[in-house]
């Protein structure tokens, strides 16, 4: 029953983690050199970042929506869950180019 | 290949050592042994930029396994503008 929130938790965390790794890298290079190519792409993270979030506060915060989501089909479950782990497949490729 | 440059040389993790790499092997081709010596950095670093480089197609090996010289791509040689351009913004990086 908890194994699909859990899940998504799980996976909106390490969505944070990879955005905030790569996020750094960005970081660094734009200050030390100001590409507009690398902007865009801190730009992204920041954005993905705040999505991660908001879906933490969601997940892990908001009683409404927790009770929202035990309550909801199997179905609603593991697709809303799909959101944050396909999220995190699309991230490893990125981070396999960026962090090397 | 405009943006796998960029995305190459200035936005990843080791961007600025293959900026250096690549300087090096415009100036003229070279193996692995006298990039590690010219850039002052370990043989296996330079190798596993070397290796990002050719999977990417931007440089070429020329000569057998042991002593291959490094070349730049004709493809890349066709997009030397942008290579400059690179160069230009990440300036003040290498040497």
């Amino acid at each position: 029953m908890d194994v699909w929130l859990t899940a998504a938790r799980l996976a909106a965390a390490a969505n944070a983690v990879v955005l905030l790794g790569l996020g750094a890298v960005w970081l660094r290079n734009y200050r030390r050199h100001g590409a507009s190519h690398t902007l865009a792409l801190l730009v992204f993270a920041a954005f993905l970042l705040l999505e991660n979030l908001l879906w933490l506060y969601f997940y892990v915060l908001h009683p409404d929506f927790i009770a929202w989501f035990e309550f909801s089909d199997p179905d609603v479950q593991v697709g809303v869950t799909m959101l944050c782990t396909l999220e995190l497949v699309a991230l490893a490729f990125v981070a396999r180019v960026t962090l090397r | 290949m405009e943006g796998v440059l960029w995305h190459l040389l200035a936005s990843s993790r080791g961007g600025p050592t293959r900026v250096r790499i690549l300087r090096a092997l415009d100036d003229r081709p070279r193996n692995a042994n006298e990039l590690a010596e010219r850039l002052d950095m370990d043989y296996t670093t330079i190798r596993h930029h070397l290796d990002v480089l050719l999977e990417n197609n931007v440089v070429e090996r020329s000569g057998d396994e042991y002593a291959a010289v490094y070349l730049c791509t004709d493809q890349v040689r066709a997009n030397w503008d942008v290579v400059e351009e690179i160069f230009e913004t990440v300036d003040g990086e290498g040497d």
